[in-house]
């Protein structure tokens, strides 16, 4: 399904979440002092204008227009489908447009005019510079979610999501994410893969051996882990020849724009890193949540030993790259750079469009992609997400606000036994400072929760409260202290 | 009692094992992957360590070999529900997987292998690579054993005869009967070599006894057996007894056959620092009939590795208990009844909280009248056996009691055929716990016991909700808190699991979908 992706997807699970804090040592320990002042000095204060973040109203009317858009697609690539197979091409199809409709439905798409304008300016330049493009209907939206990742989703639509927009060091490197994207769609990678799959499937051969195996009483398994080896569709994340065909082809469609072809490398390279953990989550929980009224307790961040060596491990085989949110970077980069050496690019700009606008909205992405978390309950998320920003921005009313809302959340889903539901449980394979987040979470109960988001928000009190976001947090919060 | 005690066994789970890489296709003449396979559940349980939460197993049969072979694959989660492994392998196809312990460096399953009539020990590593396998047969002197493995277990999810030794390895023990000959064996396996022997007791008096594991030190299996001996009395004696799995030998055998009181142990926690060893039991005096008789109250003994008693401190019903708890001389407390103690919680600021449980009997009024109309040739007893509410005690460091808390459930049904009509209250409350009728399920707590929390079922049926509930008595260090789940579900069966401290574990199928779910919930 997700063949066309340029990267793992983040559909499903919340098991693909991949961070990557970008700051320097330096700077992190420089945020702490700070912080850690402001805790010694007993009155943190945060902006007293509060902040210049408030979360996009999302416009729901330009979401109904834009899925209606959509749905037409669909329902012309329903009319294209061959007869033979026909159901089984449905089911697919059906089950890939679901997934299309979740992502408006679920309001991931983003409906800034001014980043639409940013994306459809950014857009332009490549099919400007490529006739090739003009006349096949892709459209590329923004997505809220947090995950360093793009997308082709089917029907035409790319989703570039803010996790990986924000990490980006200019706009040659969006421009080859783009172009990387819409090499998918063009090579209709998808819709490929499905029809073999389909083929394969009904095919004579495997329906007789089906047949066999379902008519036979023992080794079902075997047989059938045998047959399906020899099977090309499935559903692996990372076709590695399809990567390997929209590389080469974005290149291609890279070079006749104005942007420098070394923003394909430099991208590559950054996303061979971005699941770089830097976030000491050891260092900032205790300087965010120890109160003299109610002091960090060692227990918070306690592990215990989990079955057959610690929490369950990955195997050894080769498993640490496939885990990483991209993989084969470094070989994608190998591959490529002769390709771009060879060739004499028309381009050498890092910005074209426009580099205000570009840092402004990797600005405002950090913050959506808090909010964004927060309204889909993935709490954990969010609030790792938070801190992370806060680190550099500890005075931030929003982020001051947010840290509030989502202990006073946590705190209200234990109550109703629905903590499952809203945060994450450790797992190896996530980073290990958002597994400690996770394992902090895990080890507080009720009351540590109350009294963390309640002492925690004090500090800001009353300096924050005409803030609404920060004042309803903060009253929350104390009618959670109440016994 | 409850639905959750009737979950079965086997649940058909569709291509579990096939992590859905395949579209499912459903034109009549053609096939897809999971119209030809599926796999079964055919246990699932927790894995333990020194009574703690380490993960779950999930024994699947994941493929028939031939008439006699299954292939199965022993999923393995951590506590965070991770998978760890999936172990495959071939055996009978009539195996079943009693009960999983870990001991910090391996993992052991006991199998039940019905083709060979073996009990199998498999020990697996780090890696999932099986290290050794024990292999006992088991025949009618180990009936018994099945049976109980047949009801219910007592505590939900919690071992009953398979425990970890540490570092050394596993020991299981087991119910043995020949004729009307009854005793038990203690089976140890070693996870460090390939070496395992089995402790046999002796001494006549042992022809006729019932063990129960209680704990174990770094060199000591801990149980409590219950003897008979026809050549004196022919009298139920209580027994502490220590067996040292280093010498093979027992190391010592408390009766108190020349004390002025009686204890019977019930439960045992080792002590930090000391070395030493902290009984408890309830206590009768000398003369009395420990079966028949009521008891006075409950004893503490520390005693030390080598067995010596070294201090005895009693609290009594009458005196002790009365002050704190509504109770009669007879341990009967008010509205409660007799109390079953299910667990000692030592806390790291040496306070010693005691888990109990009343049961009580109690007219039936059905039996009354199918008696009258049956003319008393009904299997169904005039009265019946209640289990009825919580009680939490706590003792100081002089183990004397400085409180008492009811928490109040609803009076279930435990007993209600002509068992409960005949026999005493000692009988009653080991045919209640052997049967897993009382509502008590586990505790959970974080290492030293700072945390803890006791889980109990109940069925409620109030104008706001009716059914079950699944309910914990929490103490943060400082005070009890109550919680309640309330555990109505749209799944077909629903269980709770034990799980890492704080923590329960959902486990929920639903038919229609064949679709498990299971989810990590913290108790408030």
């Amino acid at each position: 399904m997700d063949d066309g992706e340029m990267i793992a997807p983040p559909l499903k699970s919340m098991k693909n979440l991949r961070f990557e804090p970008r700051h320097s040592g330096f700077l992190f320990v420089f945020t702490s002092l700070i912080v850690s002042l402001l805790l010694l000095l007993g009155a943190p204060f945060a902006d007293a204008q509060g902040s210049d973040f408030s979360p996009l109203k999302e416009d729901s009317g330009a979401l109904l227009r834009l899925l209606g858009a959509c749905q037409r697609t669909y329902e012309e690539e329903l009319d294209q489908i061959p007869s033979k197979n026909r159901k089984d091409f449905l089911e697919v199809y059906n089950e890939r447009w679901e997934n299309v409709k979740a992502k408006f439905d679920k309001q991931e798409i983003y409906t800034s005019v001014v980043a639409q304008e940013y994306l459809d300016a950014l857009v332009a330049e490549i099919t400007k510079a490529n006739p090739v493009l003009r006349g096949h209907p892709f459209r590329c939206y923004f997505s809220r979610s947090g995950i360093p990742n793009a997308s082709y989703i089917g029907e035409g639509v790319i989703l570039f999501n803010m996790g990986l927009f924000q990490r980006l060091d200019n706009e040659s490197e969006a421009a080859w994410v783009l172009c990387h994207e819409i090499s998918h769609f063009l090579l209709r990678h998808q819709e490929n893969g499905i029809a073999k799959y389909v083929a394969t499937i009904n095919s004579e051969e495997v329906q007789a051996e089906l047949h066999k195996i379902k008519g036979s009483e023992y080794r079902k398994r075997e047989r059938l882990q045998s047959l399906v080896k020899g099977m090309t569709f499935d559903s692996r994340r990372h076709s590695r020849d399809h990567e390997a065909q929209a590389d080469s082809m974005g290149v291609e469609l890279l070079r006749n724009t104005p942007y420098a072809l070394s923003g394909a490398l430099t991208a590559l390279a950054l996303l061979d890193k971005i699941d770089a953990d830097s976030l000491n989550m050891a260092v900032c929980l205790p300087q965010l949540f120890n109160s003299k009224d109610y002091p960090f307790q060692k227990r918070w961040l306690a592990k215990e030993e989990g079955l057959l060596g610690g929490h369950a491990h990955i195997g050894k085989e080769g498993i640490e790259d496939s885990l990483k949110t991209h993989p084969d970077c470094l070989l994608r980069m190998r591959v490529l750079t002769p390709v771009i050496n060879r060739i004499a690019a028309t381009g050498s700009a890092t910005f074209v469009v426009d580099e205000k606008r570009f840092a402004e909205l990797q600005r405002i992405f950090r913050y959506e992609g808090i909010e964004y978390a927060y309204v889909s309950k993935a709490y954990s998320q969010s609030l790792f997400l938070t801190m992370d920003l806060l680190r550099k921005r500890p005075a931030d009313a929003y982020l001051v606000a947010q840290v509030g809302r989502l202990l006073n959340e946590l705190y209200l889903a234990q109550k109703a036994h629905m903590l499952s539901r809203v945060t994450d449980l450790p797992s190896p394979e996530y980073p290990a400072n958002y597994n400690l987040l996770l394992q902090f979470i895990q080890n507080l109960y009720m009351e540590d929760l109350a009294a963390i988001s309640f002492y925690y928000l004090d500090q800001y009190h009353p300096q924050l409260d005409h803030y609404s976001a920060f004042k309803n947090a903060y009253d929350q919060s104390v009618r959670s202290m109440k016994p | 009692m409850l639905t959750r005690k009737t979950i079965l066994s086997r649940l058909f789970l569709a291509a579990v094992l096939f992590s859905q890489p395949f579209r499912s296709l459903h034109a009549q003449s053609r096939l897809s992957i999971d119209k030809v396979y599926s796999a079964y559940l055919r246990n699932s349980g927790s894995i333990l360590e020194k009574g703690r939460i380490k993960g779950y197993f999930f024994l699947y049969q994941s493929d028939k070999i031939d008439r006699h072979t299954n292939e199965y694959t022993l999923q393995i989660l951590d506590e965070n529900l991770n998978k760890v492994k999936n172990i495959k392998f071939e055996d009978s196809k009539k195996l079943s997987l009693l009960e999983s312990a870990y001991n910090g460096s391996t993992i052991s399953f006991l199998f039940k292998n019905e083709d060979n009539k073996t009990l199998d020990m498999k020990i697996y590593d780090f890696d999932g690579k099986m290290k050794y396998a024990y292999s006992r047969e088991f025949d009618k002197k180990t009936d018994d054993l099945m049976k109980q493995y047949e009801t219910l277990h007592t505590d939900e999810g919690m071992n009953k005869n398979v425990f970890d030794l540490g570092d050394e390895g596993f020991v299981s023990v087991l119910p043995m009967r020949e004729g009307k000959a009854r005793t038990y064996e203690v089976d140890f396996y070693s996870s460090q070599t390939k070496k395992q022997w089995t402790y046999v007791p002796s001494d006549d008096a042992e022809k006729y006894a019932f063990a129960e594991y209680l704990g174990c030190t770094d060199s000591l299996i801990i149980l409590e057996v219950m003897k008979r001996n026809h050549a004196l009395s022919g009298d139920v004696t209580s027994h502490l007894v220590g067996i040292n799995f280093v010498t093979k030998k027992k190391q010592f055998d408390i009766d108190n056959i020349n004390d002025t009181k009686i204890m019977v142990p019930s439960s045992v926690t080792p002590m930090d620092g000391t070395g030493n060893i902290m009984v408890m039991g309830s206590f009768f005096e000398k003369g009395d009939n420990i079966v028949k008789d009521f008891s006075k109250g409950l004893a503490i003994y520390e005693i030390s590795t080598a067995g010596k008693v070294l201090t005895k401190t009693y609290n009594t019903w009458a005196g002790d208990f009365a002050r704190y708890l509504p109770t009669n001389s007879k341990g009967k407390i008010d509205e409660v009844g007799f109390l079953y103690i299910h667990k000692l919680i030592r806390t790291p600021d040496h306070k010693l909280f005691v888990v109990g449980e009343g049961y009580k009997r109690q007219a039936n009024a059905a039996g009354i009248a199918l008696a009258v109309l049956a003319r008393g040739n009904t299997p169904m007893g005039v009265t019946k056996i209640v289990v009825t509410d919580m009680v939490i005690m706590e003792f100081d460091d002089k183990y004397k009691v400085r409180n008492a808390t009811i928490y109040d459930k609803t009076n279930n049904t435990a007993i209600a055929s002509n068992i409960s009509d005949y026999n005493s209250q000692h009988l009653l409350a080991n045919y209640l716990k052997m049967t897993g009728a009382f509502d008590y399920e586990f505790t959970t707590g974080d290492e030293g016991n700072a945390n803890f929390a006791v889980c109990y079922s109940d069925w409620v049926r109030s104008s706001d909700y009716k059914g079950q509930t699944f309910n914990s008595i929490r103490y943060n260090g400082k005070k009890f808190t109550t919680d309640k789940i309330e555990l109505k579900s749209k799944a077909s069966t629903l269980r709770v699991f034990p799980a890492k401290a704080g923590s329960i574990m959902i486990l929920e199928y639903y038919k229609k979908d064949k679709r498990l779910d299971f989810r990590l919930e913290k108790l408030g």
